[in-house]
């Protein structure tokens, strides 16, 4: 339970913190802007105006919504890989590939040693704190993650990819710590992927947050969590997000078998389907997390970013998570489950 | 021994330049009800053409269709059976590719044919195109029962039991194997990447693998003969090569990308099957020296007792690129010749 070190680092929260995953969708008019940057029509700061006021945006939109712990959007990024990639020395961007149905994206190759140029997130983060007194949450892509969703033509295997790659993201993690960050999270997506390989992500997450004063969250989703739980356990952070509504809750039953020692955030609406969850449905998964999981150490968020989705929906989708967790915060719910204390 | 080329699998349905981008464009117009199913099939069959021709271009002796129409590897196959729902979506396997997973909410059934039509148009397309008179194969390729099974959820009591499960898949792509055997497909690509990650499972999948085998049996019974040739991939499989190699079908794919132990396991209990060498990586862009893979090659081609062997890439080519698929694809007639400037 990582409440008593969120409130040494001076971060107050309710019952049930509500948050969001990291992705946000861009606004029409910011899509716009990115494509007439694309075509040469409009600078590199003209662009920069319009991802500032998406951003604000978004953030005014979370506090109005009553969200706790706020992103900002990733309204300057594309894909979560190529975003660094991009900016890394080390890597050169390849060709499109398929993420899934009709959604492609263009999946960076490691041609070099990769190396930490300078903050690549610090700048971005500063400005959305400043926007609101709420927390911002600092947002990086892992290195085991990054290495899988990387063609590698340089390194000689995955272990020594994926250890150069964290040394690059604690690079980053200490700049967002100086700038004042305090809370921290680092997507590893691809966890699961290769469950042999699970000691390599957790020795690189350790190389990146090894010593450092913050509160650290890592987000899973869509993989086969019952390979790696509860060894999973064993990643050096405090809140694991992880992606329950799309796989209809089944890892509570994982969680049942094993006791869940972190703090979990947990996805309580679809992030891959445009209809929006009826309040009670989303209630009822808070309910079932509840029973399984104690309240102290549950937040409550989307399944997964919800860049895929309209404003609207995205809006609505984050409504639900507010609405869910002030209904339990209202009644709280008798602490229950193998992990209570 | 002959060494055909061939490709297994998928192939990239998009580029970089607009043109390659056509049937993305098309289908996200579909969504936003800017274009009708005929712009669709007509975007499918222009990426289809391309994907022909590269691998003509690289002088292949097999051929796919690319699997250009499919959205994912199970559910297009799956989401065509009756009593079938498609759900969200999984990782499939340890890539960064997403299926949307089907429930059996029913007992799957198999209503009308899956896709004699997409081979039917691909068979028509490789006709425009190929005007060498080079014998060719156009394989058919479906994802095999044990691994629809395995990716699946079953709300129906009855399809709650694994071994149910692939039974009902079996016996839908058995009819399957038999329409495509009359629609004139001579081979058909069974992919089972599954079994390498429960081989505790063996019994139930090698008892689909025999299903699908009959199936054959009745097509060339009925005048349509056609080989089964099983692939599997995305792990070692020397742990399982015996016993793979032992199946009643008339080839063996095999992904040597994971390490040597494959290559000496084939080497030291030979194959009385045509096996298909998955020699180079279908999931990293690095280009394979053509030198060191003639020589693994020459290593292994002795221990086959066949009179023929394919040579190709160790998955679909979708995962990668489309300019370093068809760099891969390229590297294969250049591998070939090398072989056989040594036999």
């Amino acid at each position: 339970m990582s409440r008593a070190k969120l409130e040494r680092l001076g971060i107050h929260l309710p019952l049930l913190p509500v948050t969001s995953v990291g992705s946000l969708p861009k606004p029409d008019w910011l899509l716009e802007a990115r494509n007439d940057y694309r075509r040469g029509k409009i600078t590199e700061s003209a662009l920069r105006t319009q991802e500032e006021r998406a951003t604000a945006f978004w953030i005014a939109r979370q506090e109005e919504l009553g969200v706790d712990v706020l992103v900002d959007g990733e309204q300057y990024r594309g894909d979560m890989v190529a975003f660094f990639a991009e900016r890394l020395p080390g890597f050169t961007q390849g060709g499109l590939v398929r993420s899934y149905g009709n959604r492609y994206y263009h999946k960076p190759i490691i041609t070099g040693a990769v190396r930490w140029p300078g903050p690549l997130t610090v700048a971005w983060w500063r400005f959305a704190q400043g926007l609101t007194r709420r927390p911002v949450k600092g947002m990086l892509t892992g290195p085991y993650t990054m290495m899988d969703w990387s063609f590698n033509e340089h390194y000689p295997d995955r272990k020594s990819t994926c250890m150069a790659l964290a040394g690059v993201i604690r690079r980053e993690v200490e700049a967002l710590l100086e700038a004042g960050c305090r809370i921290v999270q680092i997507d590893e997506p691809a966890l699961s992927v290769r469950p042999e390989e699970l000691p390599v992500a957790i020795e690189a997450m350790q190389m990146v947050t090894d010593g450092l004063d913050a509160y650290f969250i890592t987000h899973a989703c869509y993989g086969a969590f019952e390979h790696i739980y509860p060894q999973m356990l064993q990643m050096p952070v405090d809140n694991f997000d992880l992606e329950m509504s799309n796989s209809g809750l089944d890892l509570l039953d994982l969680f049942r078998r094993h006791r869940f020692t972190k703090d979990l955030s947990f996805g309580v609406v679809d992030v891959h389907s445009h209809v929006l969850e009826d309040p009670a449905t989303v209630r009822e998964r808070v309910a079932r997390a509840l029973t399984v999981v104690p309240a102290g150490q549950l937040w409550i968020d989307p399944d997964c970013g919800l860049k895929t989705r309209t404003v609207e929906e995205a809006v609505g989708k984050l409504q639900r998570c507010v609405e869910a967790a002030r209904a339990f915060r209202a009644t709280p719910p008798a602490q229950g489950g193998p992990g209570a204390a | 021994m002959k060494l055909w080329l061939a490709q297994n699998g998928n192939y990239p349905r998009i580029g970089d330049s607009p043109a390659l981008q056509v049937l993305r464009r098309t289908l996200a117009a579909l969504d936003r009800g800017e274009a009708t199913a005929a712009d669709v099939e007509r975007a499918a069959q222009e990426m289809t053409r391309q994907a022909l021709a590269d691998q003509l271009a690289a002088g292949l002796d097999v051929l796919t269709d690319g699997q250009i129409r499919w959205h994912d590897p199970v559910s297009h196959l799956a989401g065509r059976l009756a009593g079938v729902r498609i759900n969200g979506l999984l990782r499939f396997f340890d890539t960064n590719f997403y299926f949307r997973q089907p429930v059996l909410v029913e007992h799957p059934v198999r209503q009308q044919p899956l896709l004699v039509e997409e081979f039917h148009t691909a068979q028509r397309l490789l006709a425009e195109l190929d005007g060498t008179g080079h014998p060719r194969v156009l394989r058919a390729v479906l994802t095999g029962p044990y691994t629809l099974a395995r990716l699946s959820l079953a709300e129906a009591a009855a399809m709650q039991p694994l071994d149910r499960r692939v039974q009902a898949y079996a016996e839908a792509l058995a009819a399957e194997v038999e329409a495509l055997a009359a629609a004139g497909a001579r081979q058909i690509q069974v992919d089972e990447p599954a079994i390498l990650f429960y081989p505790e499972d063996w019994p139930v999948f090698a008892a689909a693998i025999e299903r699908l085998a009959t199936a054959r049996q009745a097509a060339a019974a009925a005048g349509h003969p056609t080989e089964v040739v099983l692939y599997v991939y995305f792990r070692d499989c020397s742990p399982l090569y015996e016993r793979l190699a032992a199946l009643p079908v008339d080839g063996l794919g095999l992904d040597f990308t994971y390490g040597e132990r494959l290559a000496d396991c084939v080497i030291g209990s030979g194959s009385r099957l045509p096996l298909a060498f998955g020699l180079l990586d279908g999931r990293n862009t690095r280009l394979e020296e053509p030198a060191a893979i003639a020589r693994q090659l020459e290593r292994l081609l002795p221990a086959v007792r066949a009179d023929h062997c394919w040579l190709g890439c160790s998955c679909g080519l979708e995962y990668l690129p489309r300019d370093r698929a068809r760099a891969k694809l390229e590297l294969l007639g250049k591998i070939r010749a090398l072989v056989a400037g040594t036999r």
